[in-house]
């Protein structure tokens, strides 16, 4: 199927997907408040405005970041406090409380985010809400600056710089205006390879960081924006109902954000205005209920997690993939990586020097004083029976790991206590024994995304550009062209969770070869490819050693590995028991116990 | 004085036992967090106030109603909240359990309306001199009957076949029905078991400290905060958690009475809300300084 005239892209792009549904959507809201017909109908408008904008924030943190945090509702309240005192007590006008009131509670998500940040999931929650119980008490007890349990009433309307915003209409246009800020930020941010970024680092993330990707550095900055957003919302909250009081701080604001994301969809900029639209008109609409609403409420909470798990927006997507499928995209054009001045031929000189390394689980010594040398160009092979410690050691290389003692040293370089995102953009790409790439990503955004660090990723560099994202751009042309050199390039547009085992694992090695590393650490790559494919990698592999790279291959396939290591070490229990050239270590009498068992027990 | 101060703190640290260790046996099983497990404490509460406004039965057979009821209303949530999501992310379990909290919520405002109401004793009110203290007749009851159950659980837990289904089952769930053991039966049995346990907590506070439809999200964060302070899914370290929480939130305010120069000190500080704020910061401080819990021991991440 060609097209006669391609449109222009960002025409052809409003044409795709749901989007043209989504747009009339837009002028739904945007002729809203002309049909509104009352004072009440506009400030609900305005109220589902001010959701919207609060679960936009929500998204990044949770949607993006993909961690539960529960303190979104006090961000909100923190906000709309701010805004209430500066406004009341110091009379200050709004465009000194809306910065003012998003900026408090970031300060606050910063100071919390050491402690908190690092928290495994559940963890994550409950210190988050440990933290919006702490303020909710603080609020109530704290009566003269707060206004203890009956709050803080009289905040003035909007007023910028003594411009009155007139109620009503007014304000409801000016939150909306935040909204369409807001939500223009947000895709911005998340348009390109930043966003790309972020999925990695929430659906894999010790792939994000085996990719140069600072996971963590991703989450603060979700967890700060996520608060800003809130902390905007406060402040409107503030203005447009002029009381705040401590029932903005307590759990029902969080649940009901919480419920817009999950109800509208987690990271769909639409979902969050859907959602919002929804939540708030519910009780409106379920009003014959009386007290009743919440029960609904509380059940359709239940049943869009059973039933769409990515939400109203992503359930529209599915069907219209279903219903109405549409021709993907060509892949683009294979772009070639610069010119690599690191990678010399080989030369011989040591590359990377891994020395005394130890690592103990609960009292087992898993690696205990192993050291090895690889050179620049030299494929050395790492092997050894099942437990024996080789995927330690290179978890420990990688710094995914802590080593208990030893030292790793990479051309010259100590990185024995990097942080593992640092040793992958120093050089070192690895791929995975049990393979971990991102299913539901393509397998070209797979590769793409490992150009991070090379393409300049970054928050800030997610505003370069115009309707996409150049970085974006060009980290899928050069993704394109390791998809050739591996010869999986016509699978580009595909998930990466439906291709067959072999493929998987070249994609894996193109990934890691987007590092534009000098050191590549392959655990087990030819498990599952037949012999034609054996023999395709093995020339492969030779072809990158010959460019100068430096490959440590762990493998238990003898007839693969002998041909192409020219180094052989051999570890059990966690040590080294032999190292050599393949025929020395062939020959070895204790590389042969260690794997086919002592012929004869000479007694322990 | 001080004897006095203990017994109540042991009270109350009995309930909150109980509430913990149902929410741990429910974490063990499925690796998934019950947000609505106060809300299973709070509803307990008003099983027992409504079995005894429709009867007349005495305490302790509401009791055993109440146990009953809530093991019932726990099958029943198992099938709503756990297993249509169960090889979902861990965090859609988090949601779903959120929302039946909402329900269960909502439901007791408009059965029972939203003022506090007082549950049932588990014997008769009254006091008790022993020596030289006077004891409520219902504390003593709520630690005897709260030690009793603690025990049963553990027996059925380490002595039974049935308890040894449901270890292996909460330990490694593919090794489980490898093996052959009816695991969906055994998580929809631990979901009874912990909402049971949920149920008889929830009695217990209602007598002594009135039940209200929101309740649920105090005895969440204590049951979390125990299990935090106790080690993530250890059941000693959940009644150990539970006691200390106890101990601190009936001491810390009554320092005063005990150290008379506290009174002027720095009477904000002593407070129900200042120490409420406190048992949040320590909890942070603990979750920073040992994720792994006071009792815990390291475990270490595997890729």
């Amino acid at each position: 199927m060609s097209r006669a005239a391609p449109l222009p892209a960002p025409v052809a792009a409003l044409a795709t997907g749901i989007r043209p549904l989504l747009l009339l959507g837009v002028i739904f809201i945007a002729l809203w408040p002309a049909m509104a017909s009352s004072a009440y109908e506009l400030r609900i408008f305005t109220l589902v405005g001010i959701y919207a904008l609060m679960a936009l924030g929500y998204q990044f943190i949770f949607g993006h970041a993909g961690a539960l945090s529960l303190t979104q509702g006090t961000f909100f309240g923190v906000g709309a406090y701010v805004t209430a005192i500066l406004a009341t007590k110091y009379g200050l006008g709004a465009h000194l409380t809306l910065p003012l009131a998003a900026a408090m509670p970031v300060l606050l998500a910063a100071l919390i985010a050491a402690p908190v940040l690092r928290l495994e999931s559940h963890y994550f929650a409950l210190a988050t809400l440990g933290i919006g119980q702490v303020m909710l008490l603080t609020a109530i007890a704290w009566e003269p600056f707060t206004g203890g349990s009956n709050g803080i009433a009289g905040i003035p309307g909007v007023v910028l710089f003594g411009i009155t915003i007139p109620k009503g209409m007014g304000i409801a246009v000016f939150a909306w205006g935040a909204v369409a800020c807001a939500a223009l930020l947000s895709w911005r941010i998340t348009r390109g390879l930043y966003g790309a970024a972020l999925q990695v680092a929430r659906e894999n993330p010790i792939a994000a960081l085996s990719l140069g990707i600072d996971t963590a550095r991703l989450r603060l900055v979700c967890f700060l924006l996520s608060a800003a957003y809130a902390g905007l919302a406060g402040a409107l909250f503030a203005h447009t109902i002029r009381v705040v009081s401590p029932e903005t701080l307590e759990f029902p604001v969080m649940v009901a954000t919480l419920t817009i994301a999950v109800v509208g969809g987690r990271t769909h900029i639409a979902g969050a205005i859907l959602g919002a639209w929804l939540i708030i008109n519910l009780p409106e609409w379920f009003r014959g209920l009386d007290k009743y609403y919440l029960i609904a409420y509380g059940s359709a909470l239940l049943l869009t997690i059973i039933v769409a798990p990515y939400g109203l927006i992503g359930l529209l997507e599915k069907w219209r993939a279903r219903w109405f499928p549409e021709t993907a995209p060509p892949p683009p054009a294979p772009l070639a990586l610069p010119a690599q001045p690191t990678r010399m031929t080989g030369d011989g000189k040591a590359l990377l020097t891994v020395a005394g390394m130890v690592k103990s689980f609960g009292g087992v010594k898993a690696v205990d004083g192993v050291s090895l040398t690889v050179n620049r160009g030299e494929v050395v092979g790492l092997i050894g029976p099942n437990g024996s410690g080789k995927t330690t050691l290179i978890n420990m290389i990688t710094g995914i790991y802590r080593a208990d003692a030893g030292q790793v040293n990479l051309a010259g370089v100590d990185i024995t206590r990097a942080a593992s995102h640092d040793i992958a953009a120093s050089g070192i790409a690895r791929t995975f024994q049990n393979i971990n790439l991102v299913d539901e990503m393509t397998v070209l955004d797979n590769v793409a995304v490992a150009r991070y660090r090379h393409a300049g990723g970054g928050f800030l560099a997610s505003f370069r550009g115009g309707f996409s994202d150049p970085a974006w751009r060009l980290a899928r042309g050069q993704a394109m062209h390791l998809l050739q050199a591996l010869g999986v390039d016509d699978c580009a547009e595909r998930a990466a969770g439906d291709l067959a085992y072999g493929l998987k694992r070249r994609v894996e090695i193109a990934r890691a070869l987007a590092l534009e590393p000098r050191l590549l650490l392959l655990d087990e790559p030819a498990a599952g490819l037949n012999e034609t494919e054996q023999a395709d990698l093995a020339e492969r592999l030779r072809d990158f050693a010959r460019a100068g790279l430096a490959i440590l291959v762990i493998e238990h396939n003898m007839p693969f590995l002998m041909p192409l290591a020219e180094r052989m070490v051999c570890l059990d229990h966690g040590e080294v028991i032999a190292a050599g050239t393949p025929a020395e270590i062939r020959a070895n009498p204790q590389v042969i116990e260690a794997y086919l068992g002592a012929p004869e027990d000479a007694g322990a | 004085m001080l004897s006095q101060i203990l017994l109540n703190a042991l009270a109350l640290g009995a309930s909150y036992a109980l509430v913990a260790l149902g929410f741990v046996v429910i974490l063990n099983a499925t690796g998934a967090v019950n947000f609505t497990h106060g809300d299973m404490v709070m509803a307990g509460g008003y099983v027992a106030l409504a079995v005894t406004s429709a009867t007349s039965l005495p305490g302790v057979a509401v009791l055993a109603l109440v146990i009953v009821a809530m093991a019932l209303v726990g099958f029943v949530f198992s099938g709503l909240a756990y297993f249509p999501l169960k090889s979902r992310p861990p965090v859609s379990i988090f949601i779903s359990t959120i929302a039946l909290g909402i329900i269960f919520q909502n439901s007791a405002n408009a059965l029972f309306g939203a003022e506090p109401r007082k549950g049932p004793a588990l014997f008769t009110d009254g006091l008790i001199t022993l020596g030289d203290i006077t004891v409520p007749r219902q504390a003593l009851a709520i630690i005897g009957v709260a030690a009793l159950l603690i025990l049963l659980q553990h027996l059925l837990l380490s002595r039974t076949s049935l308890g040894r289904k449901l270890r292996a089952t909460a330990q490694d769930r593919e090794m489980a029905a490898a093996i052959g053991l009816p695991v969906n039966a055994m998580i929809a049995l631990t979901f009874a078991m912990g909402a049971a346990l949920a149920g008889a907590a929830g009695m217990m506070l209602s007598n002594t400290f009135f039940v209200t439809p929101t309740d649920g999200s105090n005895y969440i964060v204590k049951a979390y905060i125990a299990v935090t302070i106790g080690g993530w899914g250890s059941l000693a370290g959940a009644v150990c958690g539970a006691l200390l929480i106890a101990l601190f939130e009936v001491l810390f305010p009554s320092l005063p009475l005990l150290i008379p120069p506290l009174k002027t000190f720095a009477p904000w500080l002593f407070t129900q809300t200042a120490s409420a704020i406190l048992l949040y910061i320590g909890l942070l401080a603990i979750m920073f300084f040992r994720p792994q819990g006071l009792f815990g021991e390291t475990v270490q991440r595997r890729v």
